[in-house]
């Protein structure tokens, strides 16, 4: 498989401040990638990086020319007061191709009407956005990212603020999407638990450290416990990884070379 | 009635081409959340205008003096590139700059016309001078307005991305603050030039009321500019219509009749919600 993304030796921050060093791992075609964190570790960061939109200070990122971003953002980063159809929402993801100053076509909007099938809410195109529920803005911002025919589908927190059984349905309707149409997926949470059972592979940036690999070889109580600094324990209940902090102090302290942040991944 | 209403029929014109593109540029104002931005700009249009007059007092020629025109939209632009560029980079946070512009531009502007020797009164900054506008006003306005709304019927969906979701926008190749500036621009100049006839309090009027009207009645994005484009137009000409016959002052006799058309529009919808 080939690389879509590559960062080498990629040092990113905003000006001065650096909130993560050395990167250095790839994200082939096909990928299915969980990028875990707490809030604020750098995870929205190396999204940006990966977008295009966040250039890094040192080291590079590279991207395939052909390489198109179906980008699904927070939900609380739309603005619902705006008062839009879901149909029109969706329809967005296509004005680049739609080229500026033109107006969107009939088949735009078969297109979006595509998207919104290929989600489940076909039937809520007329709808206004602000009437939907968290999940169903959640399938609408799914629909707008997959409605521009993207290579590489990146979510950045997309379950947040939802209960489990929208959780479940946003998690399970991506995982669909990646292995029905092979879609290479980037998705951004900071919640361990929630994604290490649907991704193939994690990133895990915890204060400035960064690690990558497979769920089976970052989802371990050695890796986990070197990364948090804590003792972490990992269940399995009924064929679902689960990870919890052990209680008690700290009785591990981070792996050097892990702090140095510099891992080869892919 | 109708004759003295004929007697101001340019007055009107000017008025309802400053009504139509302040109404439909407000409602990104209004969505936008950049309602005092929009007040700032016009503050900052209105220092222009003052700052003119006082030159005009203390003896300079020249057309800086004689079309206050130029120095308020200078003005104008300046403030459309200080609101537009930087205002996320900033450590102040975006209102308190916004608010810092408006207090600032504003007692500057009372300073300079207090020592302006051309004698305007003050109260021109808050209600204009709406029945002075002649037929070569309202047709600069119209020249203005014109190439503005143009601009905003081709560019509409580039507006409204990145009015919606600017980092969607973003990494679909959009140039967010280029076009937030364009933005920002259309809005200044309509703002400088409404703010020579109009005053502080129609202009920001205009920009504000008739697009909450529009939120309120509405339920798609063509229908909230149509209902503010409406809204703008109806409360123009019942304001004019009542303020000429009845020597009320035109500018709050139209604001007044904005102020009713929100609240007929919340009961409306109040209605409608049950």
């Amino acid at each position: 498989m080939s690389a879509l993304i590559t960062f080498d030796h990629a040092t990113l921050g905003y000006g001065r401040r650096v909130v993560l060093s050395d990167l250095t791992f790839e994200i082939p075609e096909g990928d299915f990638l969980g990028v875990v964190g707490p809030n604020g570790s750098g995870k929205t960061t190396i999204v940006r990086a990966i977008l295009g939109t966040l250039k890094p200070i040192a080291g590079g990122v590279t991207r395939i020319p052909q390489l198109r971003f179906g980008y699904v953002p927070q939900r609380d980063q739309v603005d619902y007061s705006f008062p839009l159809r879901v149909v029109d929402v969706v329809m967005m993801g296509r004005y680049d191709r739609i080229g500026v100053g033109r107006r969107p076509r009939p088949e735009d909007r078969e297109r979006a009407m595509a998207a919104l099938e290929a989600v489940g809410i076909r039937e809520l195109a007329m709808d206004q956005l602000a009437g939907l529920s968290g999940g169903q803005k959640q399938r609408t911002l799914i629909a707008r990212a997959l409605v521009g025919e993207p290579n590489l589908l990146v979510l950045d927190e997309p379950t947040t603020g939802m209960d489990l059984v929208a959780t479940t349905q946003i998690l399970g309707l991506v995982r669909e999407l990646h292995e029905r149409r092979g879609l290479t997926v980037l998705m951004v949470s900071h919640a361990l638990n929630e994604i290490a059972n649907y991704v193939t592979r994690i990133a895990l940036v915890q204060e400035g450290r960064f690690r990558i690999g497979a769920v089976d070889e970052i989802v371990t109580e050695r890796t986990l416990s070197e990364l948090y600094g804590i003792p972490v324990e990992v269940d399995s209940i009924a064929g679902h990884r689960i990870v919890v902090a052990r209680r008690g102090p700290a009785v591990l302290k981070p792996d050097r070379d892990v702090a140095a942040g510099g891992h080869r991944g892919a | 009635m109708l004759d003295a209403i004929l007697l101001f029929r340019d007055a009107l014109y000017g008025t309802l081409v400053i009504a139509f593109v302040c109404s439909a540029l407000g409602v990104y104002v209004v969505l936008r959340r950049i309602v005092f931005v929009g007040a700032s700009l016009a503050q900052m249009s209105t220092l222009g205008i003052a700052v003119s007059f006082w030159l005009a007092g203390v003896g300079v020629a020249g057309v800086i003096t004689t079309r206050p025109i130029v120095l308020s939209l200078l003005a104008t632009l300046l403030g459309v590139v200080f609101f537009s560029a930087g205002m996320k980079r900033a450590r102040i946070p975006p209102d308190a700059r916004i608010g810092v512009a408006y207090v600032v531009a504003g007692s500057l502007a009372v300073l300079f016309i207090a020592k302006a020797a051309a004698g305007e009164a003050h109260d021109i900054f808050l209600q204009g001078n709406i029945l002075g506008i002649t037929r070569g006003d309202w047709l600069v306005l119209l020249g203005v307005t014109v190439p503005v709304l143009l601009l905003h019927v081709v560019f509409y969906k580039e507006f409204l991305f990145i009015s919606f979701d600017q980092e969607t926008a973003r990494t679909l190749g959009y140039r967010v603050e280029r076009w937030t500036l364009l933005l920002y621009l259309t809005i200044g100049l309509s703002i400088a030039f409404a703010m020579q006839f109009a005053g502080l309090m129609l202009v920001f009027d205009f920009l504000v009321l008739p697009a909450v009207t529009g939120l309120l009645m509405a339920r798609g994005m063509s229908g909230v500019f149509a209902w503010a484009i409406g809204a703008g137009l109806t409360a123009a000409v019942i304001g004019f219509s009542v303020s000429v016959p009845f020597d009320l002052p035109t500018g709050p006799a139209i604001v007044a009749v904005s102020g009713g058309l929100v609240m007929v529009a919340w009961v409306v919808r109040r209605i409608r919600a049950r």
